[in-house]
């Protein structure tokens, strides 16, 4: 630990070491060239997280504007560094110009510091693209950026939403539709048909330290997490699809319970035919399954359909001044270009969240046919909600008393309906503080 | 005058690190402790001893502190215990490759924890991994280790033993050797068992090193477990491989209640305060120090 601890402050030490002097560089370097606004872009994408590429993106944009200059940041801890850092640059009366916000932190963010609407600048400054967000997004998905309030605080940038990852040899092994099923009452019977053929696990669910699988399957079955700020996913649908699952697990145990890592370790030895997981998983089986492997559209319930959680952030404008407002926008909307959008994704294996992107020549059409498993991902964009945060100042105690929940009922130690009815009161009691 | 400074001047250097990284943030803990604070917002709200009234009131500190003594049995079981007599049977009973074992059990000292705990991960995955694997050829299955109680903790202490074993034996070796041949000798010449060699001879005479191991393996044990908890399990299943020192973490960086998790490590250090007096108390005394 000690040594460990060691190396990352000398990790630390080497890179706050290098990554001033590198920008100082550039700007005396701009400061001959005189006129361009000069504004901050704050990210939290680290090296194997797509840095490269962010620095990429700024590169070029700076190369290609007479206007403007942006200086890419990059803030440790992901969205809640850059929260911490952005209160401190607050403080002293400052901000930089364009942040990513983390969805988790959307009411949070839009509570306590001072933002723009994209539409306001773009209104102000740019008539010509009046139409950009409405001609660009999906409706579904542009609201994804809006607080409890209303107010589009930013447009989505990152984007992830869950899909179903198939074996397909071992469908095929077990008598199976090789194309994977369509629903959850499909899912339930390939998994029995896969343990009783082969032996083998049927399916995996991810269980990592958040709640965003779980809300998939019970707002695809028509709960609701929240409703008008209480929590209300002890509904007779949410029972019903958390049933499922256990019935799963602890009954017929055909999916597999365990950590996210071993799951998809699991799943890429071949030792589970399917798995319910992030995209973002998406280079990492595809470059270890040795079996041919293949994502399916996130199942529905029979007749329903689906809700996905988003996962990622968005892009919001924190400028004070009206130039660099405006310079935002301009920074911003190369960002959203099919181009940049195209870039971004190739770069981060998050799905572009603005239209055309997936069909266009310079967008991802050449990709995509290399990368066939993108598509599931990029067709169920029309399903995409926002992920449920709750709400004040214990919305992660009542996110982790979700998680303990889960533990209790795939242990087998409680009741479906009981344990989320005792979850569900004590959540309430939570926001209700 | 200045002679009379001198000896502060010395200590100087140690007292500045000891106040800027132990007792500063201690009192800066114990102050954050009466406060509900989240680490984002400019302002912390005083609460009073309300931030300890929930954590003494709240099932899951009992279930936490359970956690911690159990942790620290079996983290004595293995890292003290067991080391013990290793560094008895490779000093007195095994005649040969004693160099092969003492450089096979110090390796992985050197190597770091979250390594170990990402190599345990695959090596003991109950469905896919090389452990696995073997089992299945002679008929039995491993347990799913990471989602049932009590066994996470019983694999997560190994994991740390893994990496502590090696440092714990060479200390106890060389005092364990260091036992007077003499004394050995005659035992042995009298038809003595190694058994009563080692409880009535050896364990008596090294026991001041012992003492040392003991109190390292419980205070640095419950540290080292820190990290693969974190990488593993993150306290889970429902907090069955949480102990104090995670929950503290966990209430802090993952749900953001400095307050709560302040209050927490306030309790904790009260807890291994009391723990260290009992030790002194009931074992420091009958330890046998040569020089004294």
């Amino acid at each position: 630990m000690k040594k460990f601890l060691l190396l990352m402050s000398l990790l630390v030490l080497v890179l706050s070491a290098c990554a001033p002097t590198s920008g100082e560089e550039d700007k005396k370097e701009e400061a001959g060239s005189g006129e361009k606004t000069k504004i901050e872009y704050w990210h939290v994408n680290a090296e194997t997280l797509g840095g490269k590429t962010v620095e990429k993106l700024v590169a070029d944009f700076n190369a290609q504007s007479d206007t403007v200059e942006v200086t890419a940041k990059f803030n440790p801890d992901m969205y809640k560094g850059l929260m911490q850092n952005l209160q401190a640059e607050a403080a002293t009366g400052n901000s930089p110009a364009v942040v990513q916000v983390g969805w988790a932190f959307l009411d949070y963010f839009s509570q306590n510091f001072e933002y723009v609407e994209p539409q306001t600048v773009i209104d102000k400054h740019f008539p010509e693209s009046k139409t950009f967000l409405e001609d660009n997004f999906l409706p579904n998905i542009i609201d994804l950026a809006k607080n409890s309030e209303g107010s589009q605080v930013g447009i989505p940038y990152s984007l992830s939403t869950p899909v179903l990852y198939i074996n397909k040899d071992m469908l095929k092994e077990a008598g199976l539709d090789e194309n994977g099923p369509k629903t959850w009452q499909d899912v339930e019977k390939f998994a029995k048909q896969i343990k009783e053929k082969t032996g083998n696990y049927g399916i995996y669910i991810q269980e990592p330290a958040d709640n965003w699988a779980t809300q998939a399957i019970l707002e695809s079955n028509g709960a609701k997490m929240l409703d008008n700020g209480k929590a209300t996913f002890a509904s007779k649908e949410g029972i019903e699809a958390y049933e499922m699952y256990k019935k799963m697990v602890v009954d017929d145990k055909t999916a597999l319970h365990i950590g996210w890592d071993q799951g998809i370790q699991g799943f890429i030895d071949g030792k589970v035919g399917m798995m319910y997981t992030t995209i973002a998983q998406r280079s990492n089986v595809q470059n270890n399954a040795k079996f041919d492997v293949a994502t399916v559209k996130s199942p529905a319930f029979e007749g329903k359909e689906v809700r996905l959680p988003a996962g990622g952030a968005m892009l919001a404008i924190t400028a004070k001044d009206e130039k660099e407002q405006k310079a935002a926008w301009e920074f911003m909307e190369y960002l959203y270009s099919v181009e940049g959008m195209a870039e971004w994704t190739k770069g981060t294996g998050y799905v572009p969240p603005r239209k055309d992107v997936a069909q266009s020549e310079n967008g991802l059409k050449a990709f995509l046919e290399e990368n066939e498993m993108m598509n599931a991902a990029i067709e169920q964009m029309d399903g995409v909600v926002p992920w449920t945060s709750f709400p004040g100042n214990s919305g992660l105690e009542a996110e982790q008393k979700l998680l303990d929940i889960r533990d209790e009922i795939l242990g087998g130690s409680v009741d479906v309906e009981e344990g989320l009815k005792k979850t569900e009161k004590e959540i309430n009691e939570l926001l209700g503080k | 005058m200045l002679e009379k400074l001198k000896p502060y001047l010395f200590l100087a250097p140690a007292i500045v690190l000891l106040l800027v990284f132990t007792v500063i943030p201690m009192v800066y803990t114990l102050y954050l402790s009466f406060f509900d604070w989240n680490m984002i917002s400019p302002t912390k709200e005083f609460v009073g001893l309300d931030n300890y009234i929930n954590i003494l009131t709240n099932d899951t500190t009992k279930k936490v502190i359970f956690n911690t003594f159990f942790y620290i049995v079996v983290l004595i079981l293995f890292n003290c215990v067991i080391t013990y007599i290793f560094a008895f049977i490779i000093g007195y009973v095994v005649k040969r490759f004693k160099g092969f074992y003492k450089v096979a059990f110090f390796i992985p000292s050197v190597i770091s924890l979250v390594v170990g705990s990402i190599l345990f991960t695959w090596i003991l995955n109950p469905i896919s991994g090389p452990v696995a694997i073997i089992g299945e050829m002679f008929g039995f299955s491993i347990p799913n280790w990471s989602k049932t109680d009590g066994l996470v903790i019983i694999v997560l202490s190994l994991i740390v033993s893994w990496k502590v074993f090696g440092y714990n034996f060479i200390v106890l070796y060389a005092s364990v050797v260091g036992v007077s041949k003499e004394i050995i000798e005659a035992a042995r010449l009298d038809n003595i068992s190694n058994l009563r060699i080692f409880i009535d001879i050896v364990l008596p005479m090294s026991s001041a090193t012992g003492f040392y191991i003991l109190i390292l393996t419980i205070v640095q044990g419950l540290q080292y477990v820190f990290t693969p908890i974190k990488v593993i399990t993150q306290g889970g299943p429902n907090y069955g491989s949480s102990n104090l020192i995670y929950q503290a973490y966990h209430e802090a960086f993952v749900v953001y209640k400095t307050g709560q998790s302040a209050a927490l490590a306030m309790i904790t250090l009260l807890i291994f305060v009391i723990l260290l007096l009992l030790e002194f108390l009931f074992v420091e005394r009958r330890i046998y120090y040569e020089n004294s």
